[in-house]
């Protein structure tokens, strides 16, 4: 028997092989239909993608593309979906390792700095007032750093027992990949909001 | 200049070095994220023809700074701005600037062209976090003012440098209500807190006489139950010597009359209390009730009044039950240890000389306690959320047959409640015999000394008894003191979070000589409209179109394309963010809120029955609504026939607790209330999708009636229901591509036209033609 939270498989399904997919049609990009580029820090693409309305597989290209993981921590680099500026869905990536090494190195790191996350690496205090708390945080790189978050304990974003998110009042995320591996100080300011 | 972040003055010389003079620049931001994850100033600046970007490594700040202080007073920073990096744009060859969303922080895009054939391709501005958005923002808008117009008109709004709390140099979380949680001050909470209770000054004084007094009285008894009652009764030198039952009578008496006195205390001040409570919570619920709907979507409503009911009892209790204690007890100890020392200084100094490593243990021990509580709180908060949830869920639960799956999760929250649980206890048993033991210690001490002088004369036997009893009368109240610090805090957090309900300001807000409709026509126009709830994102773009009086439109669209938000618009539940709605011609911000609710009514997809009758219900929009009125509403909407089926028809009581109506019965019950209103302007917003086609039929045939002379604004994504529109409008993404009557939009073969096709091929497939 599994909880349902910790059960968390780490790479893809193999095949589609539910049912659903004789109902609904994914479009998947890989090498074979689809070839990413990339200037200035912007990703384009030309990929050959069925059209609905046509029925039929139609060779496109877009200036700009946008990615975002279906599920950014179970599987941060599978399951990818490819955007147009609408945040309309082009395809998906089912899993960035089958793809050739340049493009890999080109899609990784449009995805490093989209889910780019300052890490905290000690605590060094965290004061309680009517609501708010004031975090000063050593981060990695920056030392004695401040923010501010709101109601405290549903600003935290808790991936499994000890991977967490801290949502700042502008909308920042910091994050602690494992609050078990903090020295016992900073585990102990934090250890009633877990 | 517009300078919405304040250019070190190292910046300046760098650039006149580079031969850009401090006058031609118009515009300056700063940004703070660098492309490679590293913290730095990236200043945007923009000249007449040129955009710079110069991004260099953080100003040095001195030592003792905080970023607070920095923030408030960047003239004592000592600025060395180290550039790293420099890029040149002309002013005319970039468009199309915006703030581009990641995960946690965000970065800034153009696009280049060379000219006006040009497509463009993007480049990337600058990385910034979410604490530097509001900067990038500006700067977006005044460079395309820039751009257009060739100036800048700084709006006043956008530099509101209010927002910074003066004290620490923090923003405040919440620009609406300028209060500081970090700087705020304790005494100013507790002089408006104060302000509820004035207005019963009278009974407060009556209440602190009588708390003195019993003060006093408690002080008293040991003196007799002790000394006198040792020294001058019992021994036979003494001056009542013999004289038992006038001490009974003394020490009774006291008894007696303390405890009047504070049944007295008790029963005014839980009166006040109650009184003010009672002030307090009607205030809440004005201030709730005026505020915009944006407040509601901001927070957890469900949690609002539960909140303000809790905090609201948390302060009562305070006052009544720990403020009275903490006025006697003060009183108590301040009269104890003057007598004691006033009876024998030494033995005073040898009974007290514990008590500061005493508080001390004590408040360790609440400290450790407060965490465990919270610890167990917190476990028994999450299993409770757990049971509740699997219970309200429990069909899906057997559906699914995961009964063995969800005993198991409920095992493990369980446990941990346990554990948390025996480790309170565990501390519990352990700590507080440790302190006791403390206390035991300074008894022994005066009664080694005491004793020993009792016995070489020079002390009486009554006069030791009466120091222990007072020793303990000392010792007792410390726990109550230290406990009180935190009941103190939580009783100031929950007065500061009702205040901060009663401060929020509403941020749609009537004109204060608002134009008054008479006779409504029934006329819409919207001009250019635009509107985002979250800064940034536009939900509503671009949109105009206007509606006759009387006429009927239709609004259609994919879900989420931004619908219901235009009707939303239109009631002025939100206000927009550019362009304008007329009502009559009339701007609605300039409307009175009464004419724009008596005269448009909406029927939307989230229908809400208050708890009550059904009648009650219909009647909420019109309670002077007559019998036969409601009848014939519930009519036309539909309604009657299921309500007639009810045993208690009209009167049934509906809502929690009682019988619940479907999806289907709900909406039409809030049509029945929409059209009971009778007003000029009806929209329905997806007013009859949770209906079976037959029954949808026979409401559309019945509203079409209605419809007659009343503009009439439907929401749909079944076409059919749409059938008696005038006119047409096509939303998506916010924007209005099309527009027109059901015929022309059919011609135009765009976006009606495919979803036309699409629903009557549907159609097709099972055989009907549409």
């Amino acid at each position: 028997m599994t909880d349902i939270q910790t059960s968390t498989p780490k790479t893809p399904d193999p095949a589609p092989a539910s049912d659903l997919s004789s109902v609904v049609r994914i479009q998947y990009l890989d090498d074979s239909n689809a070839r990413f580029t990339e200037q200035n820090g912007f990703l384009s693409l030309a990929a050959t993608v069925y059209n609905a309305e046509t029925q039929a597989d139609e060779e496109k290209t877009w200036e700009r593309i946008f990615l975002h993981a279906a599920f950014p921590f179970d599987m941060p680099t599978s399951y990818i979906s490819v955007q147009d500026k609408d945040q309309k869905e082009i395809g998906m990536i089912r899993e960035l390792s089958a793809l050739s090494p340049d493009t890999q190195k080109i899609l990784q790191g449009e995805l490093a700095r989209k889910y780019y996350a300052p890490k905290i690496e000690r605590i060094l205090s965290v004061k309680e007032r009517y609501g708010f708390s004031y975090w000063r945080v050593d981060l990695v790189g920056v030392k004695d750093f401040s923010f501010t978050v709101q109601d405290t304990y549903r600003s935290m974003l808790k991936v499994d027992h000890s991977h967490i998110f801290i949502l700042d009042v502008d909308g920042n995320r910091f994050e602690i990949p494992d609050v078990e591996a903090l020295d016992r100080q900073s585990y102990k300011k934090i250890e009633l909001y877990l | 200049m517009l300078e919405i972040d304040k250019m070190p003055a190292a910046l300046v010389c760098l650039l006149g070095e580079r031969g850009i003079a401090k006058e031609s620049i118009l515009l300056c931001a700063k940004t703070d994220i660098s492309p490679e994850h590293v913290y730095c100033d990236n200043w945007l600046i923009a000249t007449k023809d040129d955009l710079i970007l110069v991004s260099g490594v953080k100003t040095l700040v001195p030592k003792n700074m905080t970023p607070a202080e920095q923030l408030l007073h960047p003239e004592k920073l000592t600025c060395d701005f180290a550039e790293i990096g420099w890029q040149y744009y002309p002013v005319s060859k970039i468009s199309d600037m915006k703030v581009e969303n990641l995960i946690s922080d965000a970065r800034m895009t153009a696009v280049y062209k060379e000219d006006e054939n040009d497509t463009g391709k993007p480049v990337l501005l600058s990385f910034l976090s979410g604490s530097a958005k509001n900067s990038a923002n500006l700067f977006i808008k005044y460079f395309g003012q820039l751009k257009e117009k060739g100036e800048i008109k700084p709006d006043d709004e956008d530099f509101d440098r209010e927002i910074i709390c003066p004290k620490c140099g923090r923003r405040y979380p919440d620009p609406n209500r300028k209060i500081c949680p970090h700087c705020m001050d304790k005494g100013k909470l507790i002089k408006r807190m104060g302000g509820f209770f004035l207005k019963y000054k009278m009974s407060i004084v009556v209440i602190f006489i009588i708390m003195v007094l019993s003060a006093v009285l408690s002080v008293i008894t040991p003196y007799f139950s002790n000394s006198f009652f040792y020294d001058e009764v019992l021994a036979e030198t003494g001056a009542f010597f013999g004289n038992i039952l006038l001490v009974l009578g003394i020490v009774i008496g006291t008894r007696i009359i303390n405890s009047v006195f504070s049944m007295i205390s008790a029963s005014v001040s839980a009166r006040i209390t109650a009184k003010v409570i009672y002030d307090l919570k009607k205030t809440i619920f004005a201030s709730i009730e005026r505020l915009s709907l944006s407040f509601f979507t901001g927070r957890q409503t469900g949690g609002l009044m539960t909140q303000v009911n809790s905090d609201a009892s948390s302060i009562y209790w305070f006052f009544v039950d720990g403020f009275q204690s903490l006025v006697v007890n003060v009183m108590t100890i301040i009269v104890i240890v003057i007598l004691m020392f006033a009876l024998h200084p030494l033995l005073a100094f040898l009974s007290l000389v514990t008590l500061p490593l005493f508080v001390w243990s004590i408040k360790i021990i609440f400290h450790k306690l407060d965490k465990l509580w919270a610890k167990r709180y917190g476990s028994r908060r999450s299993m409770n959320a757990q049971l509740s949830d699997v219970l309200s869920g429990v069909r899906v639960v057997k559906a699914f047959s995961k009964e063995r799956e969800e005993t198991t999760r409920f095992h493990a929250r369980s446990k941990r409640v346990a554990h948390d649980d025996k480790a309170l206890s565990d501390f519990e048993t352990w700590a507080f015999p440790m302190v006791d033991m403390l206390l035991y210690i300074g008894n022994i001490m005066v009664w080694a000394v005491g004793g020993w002088m009792c016995v070489k004369g020079t002390l009486t036997y009554g006069t030791l008894l009466t120091f222990v009893t007072y020793m303990n009368m000392v010792y007792g109240p410390m726990y109550f003191f230290v406990d009180m610090v935190n009941w103190g805090a939580d009783c100031l957090n929950a007065v500061n979070r009702l205040l901060e309900i009663m401060d929020a300001v509403p941020e749609v807000v009537e004109r204060p000589d608002p134009v008054r409709l008479e006779n409504v026509q029934g006329r819409v126009t919207f001009k250019d409209v635009e509107f985002s709830y979250v800064k940034n994102r536009k939900v509503i773009d671009g949109v105009s179109f206007d509606i006759e009086a009387g006429k009927v439109i239709g609004i259609v669209g994919h879900t989420g394309a931004g619908k219901s938000t235009l009707a939303n618009l239109l009631i002025r539940l939100y206000d927009v963010s550019k362009g304008e709605i007329l009502i009559d011609g009339v701007n609605v911000r300039d409307l009175a809120f009464a004419d724009i609710r008596k005269n448009v009514a909406i029927v939307s997809q989230e229908t809400y029955l208050f708890m009550g009758t059904i009648l009650d219900n219909i009647r909420y929009a019109r309670p002077d609504a007559t019998y036969e009125e409601v009848l014939e509403a519930s009519k036309i909407a539909g309604a009657h026939d299921f309500i007639m089926k009810l045993p208690d028809a009209y009167a049934t009581r509906i809502g929690f607790g009682y019988r619940d109506l479907s999806g289907g019965e709900r909406q039409r019950v809030s049509i029945a209330r929409a059209i009971l209103r009778n007003p000029k302007i009806l929209i329905l917003d997806e007013a009859t999708a949770a209906m079976d086609t037959q029954t949808e039929r026979q409401i559309q045939s019945a509203l079409e009636r209605l419809t007659k002379d009343r503009t009439t604004i439907m929401i749909a994504h079944r076409l059919s229901t749409l059938r008696s529109a005038d006119k047409l409008i096509v939303i998506e993404n916010g924007k209005m591509p099309e527009f027109g009557t059901h015929k022309e939009l059919l011609e135009k073969k765009g976006i009606y036209y495919k979803l036309y096709k699409l629903q009557a091929d549907a159609l097709k497939n099972v055989g009907i033609e549409a």
